[in-house]
């Protein structure tokens, strides 16, 4: 060993640590079913940045239940039994030192950026460029020219290669522009194929729908709406919510709402129907419907309501149902066995099965593709539920 | 990117060396290098310039990186207990920071040559480290990136585990039984045996042969020992391991010694630093600030080691002369440097006091309010030492192992028992070495005995267990 020691250490500090990012993800990704109902996360506005705990990406080991760093020896005035406050962060007393400390791990992320990890693999399903046929070009300021009209010019650029002309000449300082100093910004235009897409968001809001039922499907559309924001510039969102009766609302309202009435579901697939014929026709429109219930539907509205949805598979790309069962609280503890637990063929994806209220079976018998329904236990289904919607083109 | 060796010393660091050996330290050659901060932030949370990679450490150093920028802390200065020891200082510090630099780690390498809990250590551990890391790499393209890892997961989990006293070499128990006659009863603790060992008692009579020797035949505090040398491992896994442990060995007279060892650096550097004709009037003003951020107190609720090793080493030097320190320095660890020299009149001095929560419970996830508990001296004292006895960690020993099952059990349970969650999955790790049912016997948060039993396939379960 010569006294230079090899100096890889550097890349390995950096290596280790994307390895340690990479983890986070990957933690993160493992974990989303139980992200996805975090209420803090789902309360925030989407432009707060949320902090994600990320549990399960700890160094575990044997550790003391009762936490060493809240006893120790501390230092000034006081008698005992003299209040102290809280920890003002930092470990404890044992836990500075060249042993590596408790690293309590909570990542802050913007929603967007949570939702972009999330459904980063997803997509609209059957999505096709439709659209009027008048382009609209995209412009990108993405070049720099030596002509251009002067509304145009690039400050930072014509700055720089004035200086570069005049330090050739021993005199590095901005001054008297000539004409070979300006340089323009240009755009190219870049016709894009149109995708225009409409998502209708449909909400069972009858007296049935428990806080907990409809906690499950507000989180489902929170995160639809956060993907097709993300994802697709020009989407636009149509809020319906039902009971015996069907209104188009606004995303406040849709998201404030209670509970009352009884359920007529064929009323909400009506008003979309209605909605899509006189705003987005299929021709120009990829539409697609959503509809979350508890499939507790009056038996006599059963036929119509298929006759409905039969008509919107007509008028949209795809119609997804989701089912919620038993909205339970969130599991106890998640780590353990995770994704990748498949049902039996005739199970959807995602470890969710087929909803079983004789409206979830009525609906089945439609048998078409297009047509995904799935059942939503708990919470932590409504990742599933996201998945089984959005890549359902992919996975039969 | 290359070292940056200090080759040849700059004068005056010369001088601070030369002054450091005539005042009578006595170090292992000193090789300097400059180093960037990012090069800092990676030292410090590898311990070692060659270790193996782990995401773990690039967690650390990514802490390191952003304490620095959000100046929170720098890190002037590492040294590494090698021979020759490597000091690193940062390319920031300013001349009079170096000086000061200089003379602290001259008492660091004095430390790690003399103290008596150093006297095991690997003195080449840097090359010792590069070669751990090789071998990490080639079974990394061996059986793969993702198994490997995995394993480290797993030794990382149980690296604090080790029975120091025990020491880095140990021969398996077929291997000692050959060499000493067996008790006649095995004592269920370790400290009771070690006692038996200090003052052996009349000479058990030989015993027959009958049942074959109990596996462990004490309680088996290394863990990572226990499971290289008795769980159905690969030679890679028992390699990853073993090397865990051997760092693991390195590391902990530094971790049992902070407070001593940062009060000797403290102390001498002041010493050196501190004679006349040293430093001109602007840097004496400028080296007064540094040593006063050295020795700041720390917080309410926290105190900086180094504050509290220089006290009691001051005190020690007024109450008994300055040559009753190299006597500390040879013979003491934290633990008995507060035992023995923290006086309760320094104590008093210093305000001392414990504090704990108000209530025992506290609502889960919040931090609990605390208090003002005692300022007794036998307190305060046993607070310091508490987390500062065997890596901090808890006392979880293999107790037996029967029908192919491994029996472990948390020894100081009385105290706490452990967090469950984080105990569950540190089960399945041994659990998953083993290739085998683990249980382990703990305590709840009320103090009920409890054991959690891994079988080998889910997580955990719990049962209660009637005492």
């Amino acid at each position: 060993m010569t006294a230079e020691l090899p100096w890889e250490l550097r890349r390995r500090g950096i290596r280790d640590a994307r390895r340690h990012d990479q983890r986070v993800r990957e933690a993160i990704r493992k974990n989303l079913r139980h992200l996805v109902t975090e209420e803090a996360i789902i309360s925030s506005d989407g432009q707060r940045v949320v902090r994600v705990p990320v549990r399960y990406l700890d160094r575990y080991r044997f550790r003391y239940g009762f936490p060493q760093s809240h006893q120790g020896v501390g230092q000034g005035e006081g008698q005992p039994g003299e209040r102290l406050g809280g920890r003002e962060g930092g470990g404890g007393p044992g836990e500075a030192g060249d042993a590596p400390g408790e690293l309590t791990f909570e990542t802050e992320m913007t929603v967007e950026e949570l939702a972009r990890l999330m459904l980063e693999d997803m997509a609209l399903p059957w999505l096709e460029p439709r659209g009027r046929v008048s382009r609209s070009p995209e412009l990108r300021f993405d070049e720099v020219r030596r002509v251009g009209s002067l509304a145009n010019v690039d400050k930072r650029r014509t700055l720089h290669e004035n200086v570069k002309r005049r330090a050739a000449r021993g005199e590095p300082r901005p001054g008297d522009f000539v004409e070979e100093d300006l340089r323009y910004r240009s755009w190219r235009e870049e016709p894009r194929p149109r995708f225009q897409a409409a998502a209708y968001l449909l909400l069972d809001r009858s007296a049935s729908m428990t806080l907990d039922k409809k906690y499950v499907a507000k989180a489902f559309f929170f995160w639809m709406v956060q993907f097709l924001r993300s994802r697709y510039d020009r989407v636009e969102i149509v809020f319906i919510a039902h009971d015996a009766e069907a209104r188009v609302v606004d995303e406040r309202t849709f998201f404030a709402i209670g509970s009352a009435g009884g359920t007529l579901c064929s009323t909400a697939y009506r008003a979309a129907l209605e909605h899509i014929r006189r705003h987005h026709p299929a021709v120009e429109w990829n539409n697609y419907v959503f509809h979350f219930s508890d499939g507790d539907n009056f038996p006599e509205d059963n036929a119509a309501a298929v006759e409905a949805v039969r008509e919107l598979l007509a008028e949209s790309r795809m119609v997804g149902y989701g089912e919620i069962v038993e909205a339970a609280g969130p599991s106890f503890y998640g780590y353990g066995r995770e994704e990748g637990e498949r049902g039996s063929r005739a199970e959807p994806p995602h470890g969710l099965e087929r909803p079983k209220s004789l409206f979830g079976r009525a609906l089945a018998r439609l048998g078409d593709p297009r047509f995904v329904a799935v059942a939503v236990h708990r919470r932590q289904d409504v990742y599933g539920a996201l998945r089984a919607f959005l890549l359902a083109d992919r996975e039969g | 990117m290359s070292a940056m060796p200090l080759e040849p010393l700059p004068p005056r660091f010369q001088e601070v060396l030369d002054q450091a050996r005539s005042l009578g330290l006595d170090f292992f050659e000193l090789r300097f290098e400059v180093v960037p901060e990012e090069i800092m932030a990676e030292l410090a949370a590898y311990g070692l310039p060659t270790r193996a990679q782990h995401w773990s450490y690039g967690q650390v150093y990514n802490r390191n990186r952003l304490f620095g920028r959000m100046g929170l802390s720098r890190i002037y200065e590492i040294v590494l207990n090698n021979d020759p020891a490597h000091a690193f200082l940062l390319e920031t510090n300013r001349p009079v920071e170096n000086l000061l630099v200089v003379a602290h780690v001259a008492a660091h390498a004095d430390f790690f040559k003399n103290n008596a809990l150093f006297q095991e250590t690997n003195r080449h551990m840097v090359a010792e480290a590069a070669a751990h890391a090789q071998r990490i790499d080639r079974y990394r393209e061996e059986v793969g990136e993702e198994r490997v890892e995995h394993v480290m997961d797993i030794a990382m989990a149980l690296e604090q585990h080790i029975d120091f006293p025990r020491g880095v070499h140990r021969r398996r128990y077929e291997e000692e039984r050959g060499r000493r006659p067996a008790a006649s009863r095995p004592p269920r603790d370790p400290d009771e045996e070690r006692l038996a060992e200090l003052f052996p008692e009349e000479e058990a009579p030989p015993e027959r042969e009958t049942a074959p020797p109990p596996l462990p035949p004490h309680p088996e505090r290394d863990l990572l020992w226990f499971l290289a040398n008795y769980a159905p491992l690969t030679d890679w896994e028992r390699d990853i391991l073993e090397i865990q442990r051997e760092e693991s060995y390195y590391f902990y007279p530094q971790f049992a010694t902070k407070i001593l060892n940062e009060g000797w650096a403290t102390y001498w550097h002041a010493r050196i630093l501190g004679e006349a004709g040293w430093l001109t009037p602007e840097e004496t003003l400028e080296y007064a600030r540094l040593h006063a951020a050295v020795v700041q107190p720390g917080s309410r609720l926290q105190i900086n080691p180094y504050y509290l090793g220089y006290r009691i080493l001051r005190d020690v030097e007024e109450q008994s002369g300055p040559e009753r320190l190299w006597q500390l320095r040879r013979e003491e660890d934290d633990v008995s440097l507060i035992q023995n020299f923290l006086t309760p009149e320094l104590a008093d001095e210093m305000e001392l006091f414990t504090y704990g929560p108000r209530s025992r419970f506290a609502p889960s996830g919040r931090e609990p309010e605390l208090e003002v508990k005692s300022r007794d001296i036998d307190q305060v004292r046993e607070f310091l030492c508490r987390p500062r006895y065997n890596y901090g960690v808890p006392l979880v020993a293999v107790s037996e192992v029967r029908h192919g099952q491994l029996y472990l059990e948390q020894l100081d349970r009385h105290v706490s028992g452990l967090d469950l969650e984080y105990a569950k999955k540190t089960l399945e790790y041994i659990g998953e070495l083993w290739r085998g049912p683990v249980r382990l016997v703990t305590a709840d948060s009320e103090g009920r005995e409890l054991e959690l039993v891994w079988e080998g396939q889910e997580e955990p379960r719990r049962r209660g267990r009637s005492g």
